[in-house]
């Protein structure tokens, strides 16, 4: 049958095209990630302040009066907590080094190490090698940061360069968003003008619910640990920086899946350096019948009690299925993010996957829809 | 025969606005628009272009928004094959169509075909959302004179259904 041949011909014209433009992707993908990755930064971040902007506008009638306003309230509340977390974490690293020396901080490790195993059942202590030497890999891991330090500084200088592009990117963006997004439909041929316009919409509601979603459930797990981690001090954990704690934990909420543990991490590295030393803290137990030292376990128990609240409560009650990704299909999504562009795939894999789900929809929206284009 | 070139020749030459805000003026949707609200609208709508015989849309297919006829000649018919189909209104510059999607997620109840080269002004779901964001007074004019506009339809129907019941009752009347 000729209409069939022509399917044929076309899908195989389709598949080659495809395939070639795939590889041209691949080919030239090394010398425009690093523009694809700002100009994603860019309309993430546009997508999150737009909303501010858009209400601001409302008020003051003045688009480029509201993008500056935005803009400057964001940097200076980065600028504030990245400056104020900097000095008293140097504050909490110099009176950490005053108190600590060397001999008593392998002590401390090597004594860490002994009550850990005696408290773990016998097949588990088995399996953690013995004799390991604390000090000499810190040291190691000293030499190492100072002969990266070059590179360290060039990196840097790098971020400075992308950070400092995503901001202008991001107030361009800001302050022509609706003109934009204008000129971009209006490339859509009159066929497809409808449908196209209906679904750059549906992605711009989907990546902005979600985004949004987001930074409410990061909100509600910063504020959630500052609480858990104040009850902690006050039954004597001796904790510190408990605000850039809890904001830390609520960033690293951002990541699903992973990021809860990573948000575990600078609380418990502040329990221990608080704590070295206190005999009190080393020797103390959870519910006065697990042991846990510097308050490690306490505090492990509050984050997972924090991401249960948020994830039962709070996130179903506030956000509902923003996404409505299959668990399953996020953490494919979360494995391929992190293979492609490591912990940065992984905060752009679940909003990317739900633009592809919009996407996917759209198209079968289209495809049922098609004889009356 | 009126000749058209004088009309054309100096058409709009004492014109301040743009050649969108004065097709937008002549559309009641808009009523009321002050003229910074004019250049805002300005900004939001999109201009297509359909040569003749170009289909702007289908009947039953899904519906984002209006259209205003800026240039040219468009045709509302209903039934899709030749010879079924059924004109509604033919419609000229200055008038508009399609405004009904702006409220339902209903699929359109007509076909509209450009029957001459024309010009059409956009205006969509997704733009009176986002306009709703940056200024609801606008948003509250378009849609206080939409209703105002169905509200009218609706009288203008109804007088015209009491007037086809009187006349059928005065035909029965009439034939008892």
């Amino acid at each position: 049958m000729p209409t069939q041949q022509t399917d044929y011909f076309q899908l195989i014209y389709r598949l080659l095209l495809g395939l070639i433009s795939a590889g041209f992707l691949w080919i030239i993908w090394p010398y425009i990630s690093n523009v694809v990755l700002i100009l994603v930064f860019a309309f993430l971040f546009t997508t999150v302040l737009l909303s501010s902007v858009d209400a601001l506008e409302k008020r003051i009638r003045s688009r480029g009066l509201s993008v500056l306003i935005v803009t400057i309230g964001v940097l200076s509340g980065i600028g504030i907590f990245i400056g104020s977390f900097i000095s008293q974490l140097s504050a909490q690293a110099s009176d950490f080094s005053s108190r600590v020396d060397p001999t008593t901080l392998t002590a401390e490790f090597k004594n860490l190490g002994e009550r850990f195993i005696t408290a773990l059942p016998g097949f588990a202590a088995n399996m953690i090698p013995s004799g390991g030497d604390f000090a000499s890999t810190l040291s190691g891991f000293v030499e190492t940061v100072v002969n990266n330090l070059a590179s360290l500084a060039g990196a840097v200088g790098n971020f400075v360069l992308n950070a400092a592009m995503i901001l202008i990117f991001t107030i361009i963006l800001l302050a022509e968003y609706h003109g934009f997004r204008k000129s971009l439909v209006s490339y859509i041929s009159n066929k497809y003008f409808e449908i196209g316009l209906r679904l750059i919409f549906n992605i711009e509601k989907s990546v902005s619910s979600y985004l949004r979603g987001q930074f409410l459930s990061a909100a509600s797990v910063a504020l959630m640990s500052v609480i858990g981690l104040g009850i902690l001090n006050l039954s004597g954990a001796n904790l510190t920086l408990i605000v850039f704690i809890g904001i830390i934990a609520g960033l690293a909420n951002l990541i699903p899946l992973v990021g809860p543990f990573v948000g575990m991490v600078p609380a418990i590295l502040i329990a221990f350096m608080n704590n070295i030393g206190n005999e009190v803290a080393l020797s103390h137990l959870l519910f006065g019948a697990v042991p846990s030292p510097f308050f490690i376990l306490d505090i492990i128990l509050m984050f997972i009690i924090v991401q249960q609240i948020e994830g039962n409560l709070i996130t179903p009650t506030l956000v509902g299925k923003s996404v409505g990704l299959h668990p399953m299909i996020v953490m494919i999504a979360l494995i391929i993010g992190g293979t492609i562009l490591g912990p940065l795939g992984m905060l752009f894999a679940v909003p990317a996957t739900g633009v592809l789900k919009v996407i996917g929809q759209e198209i079968a929206f289209v495809r049922r829809n098609a004889h009356l284009l | 025969m009126k000749n058209a070139l004088w009309p054309n020749l100096f058409r709009g030459w004492n014109r301040t606005e743009s050649e969108t805000v004065y097709t937008l003026k002549q559309v009641p949707v808009f009523k009321d628009f002050s003229k910074k609200e004019f250049t805002e609208l300005e900004k939001l709508v999109h201009h297509r272009t359909y040569a003749s015989g170009d289909f702007v849309f289908k009947n039953r297919a899904p519906g984002e928004g209006m259209y205003i006829i800026m240039k040219g000649t468009i045709k509302i018919t209903i039934g899709t094959r030749s010879g079924n189909e059924q004109v509604l209104a033919e419609l000229e510059e200055g008038d508009f169509f399609g405004e009904l999607a702006l409220f339902d997620n209903e699929p359109r109840s007509a076909n509209a075909l450009a029957v001459a080269d024309s010009e059409l002004i956009g205006f969509f779901t997704a733009d009176l959302l986002s306009l709703q964001d940056r200024n609801p007074q606008m948003t509250n004019k378009i849609l206080m004179n939409l209703g105002g506009m169905l509200g009218e339809r609706l009288r203008n129907t109804n007088n015209l259904l009491f007037e086809a019941q009187t006349k059928s009752n005065n035909d029965a009347n009439t034939a008892d």
